[in-house]
């Protein structure tokens, strides 16, 4: 069991200490702390009262590229912020593995695809990655405002890495967010995860 | 993954166009990572006898593409068919996967030369003489630690001749490498029990392997998690004790079971459905 999942309350971690270390819908979303692509440290629970959105990203993956491609990323990102959800997209690729940015390149990234994340953060050594036993670029994962995770999985409801298919998938991240606007329970609250494989370090 | 016994099919006749294809290669001076072509067992078709298909798949070195479960990532190799009326390509049967480790995730596929067998039924009406123009439209993921889609239009024109139809030499090899890569029928019965984060399937009945190197594997996502299973044998049943999947949500009907071992010639398998049914039923003490 790897010490972040202690950082929440004992219930938490009894509960992390049960399973693997993926985390729990309904449990608290395990806190990081990371260093953003602008050098400033980003830390999940200070965006207590927030909805946060995590998106696992690698540049250089297709199904990446698909999501970015079309705009569909993009334009998710800017609705999110204008609700006033928080949208960080984290890179989990080692140093000298496929998509591994420093900040500086990070910075031309989302500048070049037109990213409105509110941060893009920095998990070379895939600390957090790990935390949240992200699988695939990308996975995406939807924390309310009390911190609780309400959603993790996939993008969207159709396994390819073909455009052509975003016009009949369903996107389960603005859907996870327009339902817990609304109050109401997260209807897909997890699904299977599909893309490239996170480039960790071994 | 029941194991079509294809290969007790009547004897059909066979010519063959190989479309080669490497779409998405990813630079003209790296070797393509994955070839695909479309092969016929028989040199032509025979009105009403079922045929022979298969795509081959040759990876290069490092590279490989997914069995039907791929894993904790990658897709599976598919195949959209267009056929005159009459006409019905079946299912992949998928061969038996082999398990890949990328950075502490499991992926579930193909290395080196596959082939991706595929029955192809043919109607009693077609008329000897003719030419049959076979079309599918593959799509796969091919990955080394990098992933690169790849798609490609097949076409394949076989003759309908009368009985008996004859082997392509040229694909011999290829299909009886594909025989021995299929699992194996077997009169095995089995069992699932959910056990907390642990989902075990308890098999028995004639011939169970038995030894180091065996591996297990389920057709359906979303149910086992992708790390390797412990295999143990208790008293005449063969255990296999799994981790569910964090993406768990209903269970199936039935887990199409694989169980490989490893053989002189690559991997030996055999394959079982499993009802799902009383799952949540308690398991008896594990022994060993």
């Amino acid at each position: 069991m790897k010490p972040f999942a202690f950082v929440f309350a004992a219930a938490c971690a009894v509960a992390a200490a049960l399973s693997s270390a993926a985390p729990v819908i309904g449990q608290p979303a395990p806190d990081f702390t990371l260093t953003d692509s602008t050098g400033t440290p980003q830390t999940l629970s200070a965006y207590k009262g927030r909805v946060v959105v995590l998106e696992w990203t690698n540049p250089e993956c297709p199904f990446v590229r698909k999501h970015y491609g079309a705009g569909n990323l993009q334009k998710q990102q800017a609705d999110a912020a204008a609700a006033g959800v928080v949208w960080l997209t984290v890179n989990s690729s080692a140093p000298g593995k496929q998509g591994h940015l420093d900040a500086d390149a990070a910075n031309a990234w989302v500048s070049a695809a037109g990213g409105h994340a509110q941060a893009y953060l920095l998990d070379a050594d895939g600390t957090v990655g790990h935390a949240y036993d992200a699988k695939t670029t990308p996975d995406m994962y939807v924390v309310d405002a009390q911190g609780v995770l309400r959603y993790m999985g996939g993008i969207d409801s159709i396994a390819s890495a073909d455009k052509d298919d975003l016009a009949h998938a369903t996107q389960y991240v603005p859907q996870a967010l327009a339902e817990i606007a609304a109050g109401k329970p997260v209807s897909v609250p997890v699904s299977e995860p599909y893309g490239c494989s996170v480039k960790y370090a071994r | 993954m029941e194991p079509r016994r294809y290969d007790h099919r009547p004897r059909v006749l066979g010519l063959l166009l190989a479309g080669l294809a490497c779409a998405g290669c990813a630079a003209a001076d790296e070797p393509a990572p994955v070839a695909v072509e479309l092969i016929s067992e028989y040199a032509g078709v025979v009105p009403g006898q079922p045929s022979q298909l298969g795509l081959r798949l040759r990876h290069g070195a490092r590279w490989h593409t997914y069995w039907i479960n791929p894993g904790d990532s990658g897709l599976p190799t598919t195949l959209k068919w267009t056929l005159p009326v009459g006409f019905k390509a079946e299912d992949v049967d998928w061969p038996l996967p082999q398990r890949f480790e990328v950075g502490g995730l499991y992926n579930f596929g193909y290395d080196g030369e596959i082939v991706l067998p595929v029955a192809l039924d043919v109607p009693a009406d077609a008329k000897p003489g003719s030419t049959v123009p076979i079309r599918a439209e593959a799509k796969w993921l091919v990955c080394r630690e990098e992933c690169i889609p790849g798609t490609a239009a097949l076409a394949l024109d076989l003759p309908v001749v009368e009985a008996p139809a004859h082997a392509d030499p040229r694909w011999t090899a290829q299909f009886a490498a594909a025989r021995l890569r299929q699992p194996q029928a077997n009169a095995w019965k089995g069992e699932v029990h959910e056990d907390g984060p642990r989902i075990r399937v308890t098999l028995r009945g004639p011939g169970l392997p038995d030894g180091d190197g065996l591996d297990a594997f389920v057709a359906e996502r979303k149910v086992l998690d992708n790390k390797p299973p412990a295999l143990h044998r208790d008293g005449d049943a063969l255990v296999i004790d799994a981790g569910k999947s964090e993406y768990f949500t209903t269970a199936p009907a039935t887990l199409d079971v694989v169980v490989t071992a490893p053989a002189a010639t690559g991997a030996r398998g055999w394959s079982v459905k499993v009802p799902y049914g009383a799952a949540s039923a308690p398991p008896p003490a594990p022994t060993r």
